[in-house]
């Protein structure tokens, strides 16, 4: 049997996390704001989660916010901005929906185009690109693994002296900050934390103000759970740990995936270039002609490998993948595969060697 | 001059119509030509991309109907 999680991005909290968790609960439930002993010993726990974390991220223990609803940090990152009012919020076409949604609505914005191979048109951003100006780009894309070249777009932005946010949902630590940024978002689910917890980023020489209309100082509402702190930073230094090892060995299994499948499967479309400079690790994004995702993706899960999906016809969505549309890649028939660390090379194999069967399989049966 | 044939699609989710256009197009001579008539919402992007992957040619006449020429 596979291994809950290890092909489809669900991933269980890092163990190193769960070893402190239950011991958190019982050793920091108390406000670290308020007075007593209790207390104290909470504010202790924290600051030391907040040094470990920003430690492992390349900040100062000041530039980062805990967040308990991690969804909301690239809205509210944006949305503190000085110039999101009036300024021109820039985005790139594969960006998350929420993100989309806001520059939408913005009085000015701009969608930055992207290549066949996911990258963003660096020659339109220094056409859009103003002193005013807010660029909102992911480190990665969670859909494909498509890694944006953020030193040169670093550049560009900062020569303008433009606002930059980053999105580090789908990388994690696993891409470093750039020179210049404004803002940045990681979710501890990037590394294997828990869910429900994430890290705002403020880059110190940069102005932002909480958008939430609050009487304090505070940058974040602080309604996380200390508990998933201290198990967040516990699984940064875990996860961080593995990483030495295990990135360069899901590359080369990705890297194989690639290979075999192009090779075994006619008909195939994968997207990303596969350089190591332009992907993650760990995540491969397969549309095939003249399938149903839907079917293909159960077809896989009574084999015992659960993947995801960015087609349509899954019964999850409504409309397809929008990234997979930006990139012109093939919409349908796609399956997402995303290998969490320690995953088993011969499982990848069994992969690699059924679904050629399951493919001819289902275009038979779709008359195809 | 090629044939013109009309495949209607229209109401059929993805990727049925382009399932059936693989199909169709299977049985066509090079310089036959096809209109595809489909509305799902992947339709468009789908065929651009199945036109990459597979040689022929799509030219959109609207959001819901499109020529398609045999290579």
């Amino acid at each position: 049997m596979v291994t809950a999680g290890a092909f489809d991005g669900e991933r269980p909290l890092h163990p190193a996390g769960a070893a402190v968790l239950l011991a958190a609960f019982e050793r920091g439930w108390a406000q670290p704001g308020g007075l007593g002993e209790a207390s104290a010993h909470s504010r202790h726990l924290l600051q030391a989660a907040r040094e470990e974390i920003a430690g492992h991220l390349g900040v100062t223990a000041t530039e980062l916010e805990f967040w308990g609803e991690p969804a909301l940090i690239s809205p509210m990152a944006l949305q503190g901005m000085p110039a999101f009012t009036e300024g021109k919020l820039i985005v790139g076409a594969t960006e998350r929906q929420e993100i989309l949604a806001l520059a939408a609505r913005a009085k000015s914005s701009a969608t930055l185009g992207v290549s066949h191979s996911g990258l963003i048109d660096h020659d339109q951003l220094l056409e859009e690109v103003e002193s005013d100006s807010i660029v909102a780009i992911q480190s990665a894309n969670i859909e494909t693994g498509v890694c944006q070249n953020l030193k040169e777009i670093s550049q560009i932005v900062g020569a303008m002296k433009a606002q930059l946010h980053i999105d580090y949902s789908a990388s994690g630590p696993l891409v470093p900050l750039p020179h210049y940024w404004s803002t940045a978002d990681f979710p501890a689910k990037s590394w294997d934390g828990p869910s429900g917890l994430g890290v705002m980023l403020i880059n110190k020489s940069q102005r932002w103000a909480n958008p939430l209309a609050t009487a304090s100082t505070r940058r974040s509402p602080e309604s996380y759970s200390l508990p998933l702190v201290l198990a967040a930073a516990a699984s940064l230094t875990g996860w961080l740990a593995d990483s030495k090892n295990e990135s360069e060995r899901l590359r080369n299994l990705t890297t194989m995936m690639r290979e075999v499948i192009a090779r075994t499967i006619p008909d195939v479309d994968i997207a990303g270039s596969g350089k190591s400079e332009e992907s993650l690790p760990h995540i491969l994004s397969v549309s095939i002609l003249n399938i149903s995702g839907e079917r293909l993706v159960n077809a896989l899960a009574r084999e015992g490998f659960a993947v995801a999906s960015g087609s349509a016809c899954v019964a999850s969505a409504i409309e397809p993948s929008h990234v997979l549309q930006a990139m012109g890649i093939l919409t349908h028939g796609n399956i997402r595969i995303s290998l969490m660390h320690g995953v088993q090379e011969s499982d990848v194999k069994r992969f690699l060697a059924l679904l050629p069967g399951i493919i001819s399989q289902l275009r038979t049966e779709a008359g195809a | 001059m090629g044939e013109n044939l009309v495949l209607d699609c229209l109401g059929a989710l993805c990727p049925t119509p382009i399932i059936q256009l693989s199909k169709a197009v299977r049985t066509m001579n090079p310089g036959d030509h096809i209109t595809l008539k489909a509305d799902d919402p992947a339709t468009k992007s789908d065929l651009i991309a199945w036109a990459r992957m597979t040689g022929n040619h799509v030219t959109v006449i609207s959001e819901t109907s499109f020529d398609i020429e045999k290579s």
